[in-house]
């Protein structure tokens, strides 16, 4: 297991630097700071509070050391996160700025949610690098992780486009693959249609769709020859198919195989003709 | 008799070195808002097409800048990679705490420069500097308004103060 353990302490203020380093190096998972309030540390599932309350400044230290003081330059800060070095991505919620009906940022930011990022090499060992692969599960249940190796599995025969829109799948220290190539800061339609001109992929990654022009672009890949590697956010092919964003993914039959997370982390995987 | 004229050459060269170092400052001062006005407006342009992050940003603008200014640029990018406060503004202020030398009137605009900066919308960030830019504009229109006149002033005045002591020394 590996996680850039440093450039996660680096973003925290001091006081708080020492309890996580000695609280939780191996098992946590997440830090939720709140103004006010007493810093809480998902450790293995489990809330562990720590004492003393976290101030505007505690906030303000996380958020400039993750964005280099600098959230303007990380287009996803009026998506309402940032991703800080070592792909550790943190949720910002506060008081939000709208001009014309369009989120443009935050004014004051009041809660941090701080999701260590972790890479497990050999996740993905059982997994047969063939054909279209959708991973399925809920938030925090490791569908970035699995991703992760099973790019690096799959970059073994063929070339692997990474569309990397938030910078967290391969962030400086994670082995790659060998054949990876990465596309970083790109939103997914332009990415793919950028991979698909200029880097002769064989497979396309992309990490989290959400949105309608994402599955739009992924059928379009698919017509192309190339097959994919993604996630979403499902608890199951049930849920998956209750949702009509992502209609064109199983009425275009674009995926072989679906790989189900458990909330252990552990999985599963359906082939196509199941889910259809 | 040769030491008095000694001592009267020595005060008229003191008065004037005095008179003519207040021009000189008052050149380098307004010099230095001049720079600062090109590495505001560099700022500018690197956030608009490049959303250069804010240390890197120092970094490069500072090899725009020099003396003072340069110092003060290279600080605060150390500041902000140290990550030595809590916001930008608090980093811009531990700078400037270390350039004692810069002048008043851009110590000032840098004041401002630094509060504006780290905001978390491009146009707001793009807005904030164009403040500073204005401020910095109007700082360097007070100083070259009657610049030419005042500055003769200043040397034809300690010229004569150093002629006036020298004679009644004498």
């Amino acid at each position: 297991m590996m996680c850039a353990w440093s450039e996660l302490l680096s973003i925290l203020p001091q006081w708080l630097r020492r309890e996580v380093d000695a609280l939780g190096k191996d098992s946590l998972r997440e830090i939720r700071l709140r103004m006010n309030s007493p810093p809480e540390l998902v450790l293995g599932g489990k809330s562990h509070w720590l004492k003393r309350r976290v101030s505007r400044e505690d906030i303000s230290f996380c958020v400039n050391g993750a964005s280099r003081y600098s959230p303007w330059s990380a287009a996803t800060a009026a998506k309402g996160y940032i991703t800080a070095p070592g792909g550790h991505r943190i949720g910002l919620c506060g008081e939000v700025v709208c001009q014309g009906g369009a989120v443009t940022g935050l004014r004051e930011i009041h809660s941090l949610c701080i999701r260590v990022a972790r890479d497990h090499p050999g996740v993905a060992k059982r997994v047969e690098p063939a054909g279209s692969i959708l991973i399925l599960g809920a938030p925090g249940w490791g569908k970035t992780t699995l991703l992760r190796d099973l790019i690096r599995r799959c970059a073994e025969s063929r070339p692997v486009a990474v569309i990397d829109e938030r910078g967290e799948l391969f962030p400086e220290g994670f082995d790659r693959g060998i054949r990876t190539d990465i596309l970083t800061g790109c939103p997914k339609p332009q990415g793919i249609d950028m991979a698909l001109r200029t880097m002769a992929p064989g497979w396309i990654a992309v990490d989290e769709i959400t949105a309608r022009e994402d599955c739009v672009a992924l059928v379009q890949a698919v017509g192309c020859g190339v097959d994919l590697l993604a996630t979403a956010h499902a608890s199951g092919l049930a849920d998956l198919r209750s949702r009509p964003v992502y209609r064109p993914l199983w009425e275009n039959k674009v995926f072989d195989t679906v790989l189900i997370l458990r909330k252990d982390q552990s999985f599963y995987g359906e082939r196509v003709g199941e889910w259809n | 008799m040769e030491l008095k004229w000694i001592g009267a050459v020595l005060v008229m060269a003191g008065c004037g070195a005095f008179g003519f170092s207040l021009a000189a400052a008052h050149r380098r001062e307004e010099g230095l808002l001049r720079q600062l006005l090109k590495v505001i407006s560099f700022m500018e342009c690197e956030l608009q097409y490049r959303l250069t992050p804010l240390p890197q940003l120092c970094r490069n603008a500072a090899k725009l800048a020099g003396g003072p200014l340069r110092a003060l640029l290279q600080g605060l990018a150390r500041e902000l990679e140290f990550q030595a406060a809590p916001d930008a503004p608090s980093c811009m202020a531990a700078a400037l705490a270390q350039v004692p030398e810069l002048p008043k009137s851009s110590r000032a605009v840098c004041r401002q420069l630094g509060q504006t900066l780290g905001q978390f919308d491009l146009p707001g960030q793009l807005k904030g500097l164009e403040g500073a830019e204005e401020a910095c504009r109007r700082a360097l229109d007070v100083l070259e308004k009657g610049r030419d006149a005042r500055l003769r002033s200043y040397q034809t005045l300690a010229l004569c103060a150093g002629a006036a002591l020298t004679i009644l020394f004498l």
